[in-house]
């Protein structure tokens, strides 16, 4: 029995001693997963943070290359020439070029000699830049034609684009088709209508565009420049001042109406006083206007400057919608004009005027600024480049009043009336080949078969254009 | 004489036209968390605008760390207007890059302040590290999230709240103020470049324990999130961030875009700007619309930077320029 007692007792003991070790397995249990726990914890943190901290580093890599990339002088080359600009755009150089190879074909002139042949008309190295972001300047000499001269050389400050101040050698304010760039210009030569406004001046001028463009505007004192003249000069030739200005305003410019957003209308005009002597060098006055084939219709005999005042008035309007454009503009000219070696004086208004047209064969949009082709000629990939189909009627006349004793009617027309028509062929956005025929009809004009006006001028132009 | 009356015809006619509806574009650079608001705000501003003057106006963003945008406008980025997280991030504009007057905050109402924010804490639910004070950041073994002073406007608020905090709580004491934000920055795993970054490695990457956040990405963070992830814990004392805004004069003057730039800060005012800022998170100024929503912001007591740093320039000097206490407490704690 007490055997019995003795074992009962021993395998309680046991039973209880097996109890608590299992028990105390599982507690420790617990306990290590808790530590586990916490273990994967910490390391699952320190691998997000390590993980985290490679996402920020590669960031901070990348903002340092782009910083890096974005304080480094910039250097381009492509269609719009070749430029270095610092990092801020405060300072920037650019190279540009123009040069027209042209051919001109005149037809049944009656022998005139000398006009027919291939003329290196511009060949212009163009330097533009920025200094201390707000002064622009460009300097464009010429290398054409006979003569090399300077054509533009001016200093711009940028106060705001409705404010602005220009001072050096460059267009005067007055005609339209003029202040077109001559990557724009439809015909290889101007019409008769810029025959009568001044070319490039030396002077000083306030600029700007209002409105974001709606309003531009310009006016400054200049040296005074005569009627227009394919030679510009560096220096003045008198003691007075021109004062020129003009106001263009394009009403829908901004707009949603883009039917009319390309269109636009204006005055130029100019103001001065000769006061120039016998000097024939220096007489204020035209040169000569040219024809479309750059021929002399009408020029002063010699003895004869401009003594007085001199003014010019030139409404003016273009219109761009799509792949149509037109220009017009209409130009006075009165100038009073003295004849010293007979002693005559009189107040002489001549008058020219002018409407072009182009229409983009190929569909592009035509801009006052010209045409950018879609596509660059590239036969073996389909490009071909845009083309354009231009026409253009100008007429020009002289006061009557003129002949016999200020202009010899010999050699001098009192009238022109000119006609174009063309087709402009634009492989790229740098290079342009046109073709057109002019022909031009004189009134006046009384000297031999071999003087210009006394038959119609008929020329056929070719220009090979570079652009860039 | 009718020729005479036909231009002035076409003149009048044309000075008419000129008249008719623009399209405008504006460009807002801003910096990290305000994505939301201005999204919100400029979609309404378009629609006032149009029917104030007909123009549409398209407003065009640009968000980063409040410095870098600043010095992305010195270096030339054409903003109309900034609306920035911090007074000198717009004084450097004014001194370095001379694009607008040196007196730009006496131009608009509330020191060009529309709305003010606050620095808070974000945690995770349940707040298992027990934070309810800024003393809770400092304890070892909590891990806190808030971006790289150096470079975000955000994070310049939350050093500045936790040093206020600091020397309020130690009688003043610089020393003692800056070994607890040393201690506080010890604790600190990863440092942002931006408010926007330290959000996402803590809500998005799961790190840390205590985000330091500005009130209004907290309560975004709650909103998105929902409120089973994460806590907002407001601290016994905060500093009240006023982040600035101005039309920037050279470029508005430059694109024409003065009276639409103005406009549109001055908008920001009005009782619908001051309810776009609100349901944003953004504390109003406006009586009217702060009590409309007054239950969503927490009440804290608020310190200014002018009260305790004498200003947002002696504060940059200090503490946060090349060399200055923030640097010294990063290099003693490599």
């Amino acid at each position: 029995m007490k055997t019995n007692r003795t074992m009962v007792l021993l395998a309680i003991i046991g039973a209880l001693t097996l109890g608590q070790r299992v028990w105390a397995d599982d507690t420790n249990a617990a306990d290590e997963i808790g530590v586990l726990r916490q273990q994967i914890d910490s390391l699952d943190q320190k691998v997000r943070i390590l993980e985290r901290q490679r996402e920020v580093d590669r960031d901070a890599a990348t903002d340092s290359a782009k910083e890096a990339v974005r304080t480094m002088p910039v250097i381009t080359a492509g269609a719009n020439g070749f430029s270095f600009r610092s990092a801020d755009t405060n300072f920037m150089l650019a190279l540009h070029g123009l040069v027209d190879v042209d051919s001109r074909s005149f037809f049944e002139d009656h022998g005139l000699k000398g006009n027919d042949g291939f003329i290196l008309r511009r060949a212009r190295p163009i330097l533009q830049g920025t200094v201390f972001r707000d002064f622009d300047f460009l300097f464009v000499p010429d290398f054409g034609g006979s003569t090399v001269q300077i054509q533009d050389a001016y200093l711009n400050y940028r106060f705001s684009p409705e404010l602005q101040l220009q001072g050096g050698k460059f267009k005067s304010p007055v005609g339209l088709e003029q202040l077109q760039s001559d990557t724009a210009i439809l015909f290889n030569e101007r019409s008769l209508a810029t025959d009568l406004v001044p070319n490039r001046d030396l002077g000083v001028e306030l600029h700007g565009d209002l409105f974001g463009g709606v309003i531009s505007y310009a006016a400054g004192i200049f040296d005074g420049a005569p009627d227009y003249s394919g030679t510009t000069t560096n220096a003045d030739y008198d003691d007075d001042k021109a004062l020129a200005g003009r106001l263009f305003v394009q009403p829908f410019k901004t707009t949603s109406l883009s039917a009319l957003r390309g269109f636009g209308f204006g005055i130029g005009g100019s103001y001065e006083v000769d006061r120039a002597s016998t000097n024939t060098v220096n007489t204020g006055l035209t040169p000569g206007y040219l024809t479309d084939g750059q021929q002399k219709l009408f020029s002063y005999t010699n003895g004869v400057a401009g003594n007085g005042a001199h003014w010019r008035i030139s409404p003016q309007g273009y219109y761009y919608y799509g792949p149509v454009s037109l220009l017009g503009e209409y130009v006075i000219s009165e100038q009073r004009v003295q004849n010293f070696t007979k002693g005559k004086t009189a107040e002489l208004q001549n008058s020219a005027w002018e409407i072009s047209g182009g229409w983009v064969l190929t569909g592009e949009d035509a801009s006052y600024a010209g045409v950018t082709p879609r596509h660059s000629f590239d036969p073996w990939n389909g490009g071909w480049g845009a083309v354009q189909l231009v026409g253009r009627y100008a007429e020009l006349n002289v006061d009557k009043a003129a002949f016999p004793i200020f202009a010899d009617p010999g050699t001098s027309a009192s009238s022109a009336q000119a006609w174009a028509v063309g087709l402009n062929w634009y492989l790229n956005r740098d290079i342009r080949v046109d073709t057109s025929f002019s022909r031009t009809r004189f009134d006046g004009g009384t000297g031999a078969k071999a003087t210009v006006t006394r038959q119609p001028e008929n020329v056929f132009f070719t220009r090979m254009q570079l652009a860039f | 004489m009718k020729i005479t009356c036909k231009v002035l015809s076409l003149l009048v006619f044309s000075l008419l036209a000129a008249g008719q509806a623009r399209e405008i574009e504006l460009l807002n650079v801003s910096y990290d968390p305000t994505r939301e608001l201005y999204q919100d705000y400029n979609a309404a501003f378009a629609k006032y605008w149009k029917a104030r003057t007909g123009d549409t106006v398209t407003i065009l963003q640009s968000h980063g760390g409040s410095g870098k945008q600043a010095r992305s406008v010195i270096d030339g980025l054409g903003a109309d207007v900034v609306t920035l997280a911090l007074a000198y991030d717009i004084d450097a504009i004014a001194e370095k890059g001379k694009l607008i007057p040196d007196d730009w905050q006496k131009r608009l109402p509330d020191n060009s302040t529309p709305y003010t924010s606050t620095i808070v804490f974000l945690v995770r639910k349940g707040n298992p590290k027990g934070i309810r004070d800024w003393d809770d950041l400092v304890k070892p073994g909590v891990s806190v999230i808030t971006p790289n002073p150096k470079t975000s406007g955000g994070a310049r608020w939350n050093y500045l709240a936790a040093w206020g905090y600091a020397l309020k709580t130690q009688g003043n004491d610089e020393s003692k103020a800056r070994a607890f934000v040393a201690r506080l920055f010890k604790n600190v795993p990863v440092l942002d470049t931006g408010a926007r970054g330290a959000t996402t490695t803590f809500v998005q990457r799961g790190i840390g324990d205590v985000l330091i956040a500005w009130e209004n990405e907290a309560l975004l963070s709650l909103k998105e999130s929902g409120k089973d992830e994460f806590e907002i814990i407001a601290p016994s004392l905060s500093i009240l961030a006023e982040p600035p805004v101005t039309w920037v004069d050279r470029v508005v003057k430059k694109h024409g875009t003065r009276e639409v730039a103005k406009a549109y800060l001055q908008y920001l005012y009005s009782p619908e700007g001051q309810e776009i800022a609100a349901k944003n998170f953004y504390r109003p100024r406006l009586e009217v619309v702060a009590q409309k929503y007054a239950a969503v912001f927490p009440k804290v007591n608020l310190f200014t930077i002018d009260q305790v740093f004498g200003g947002w320039q002696k504060a940059q000097t200090t503490h946060f320029n090349e060399g200055g206490v923030f640097d010294q407490i990063q290099q003693s704690n490599r």
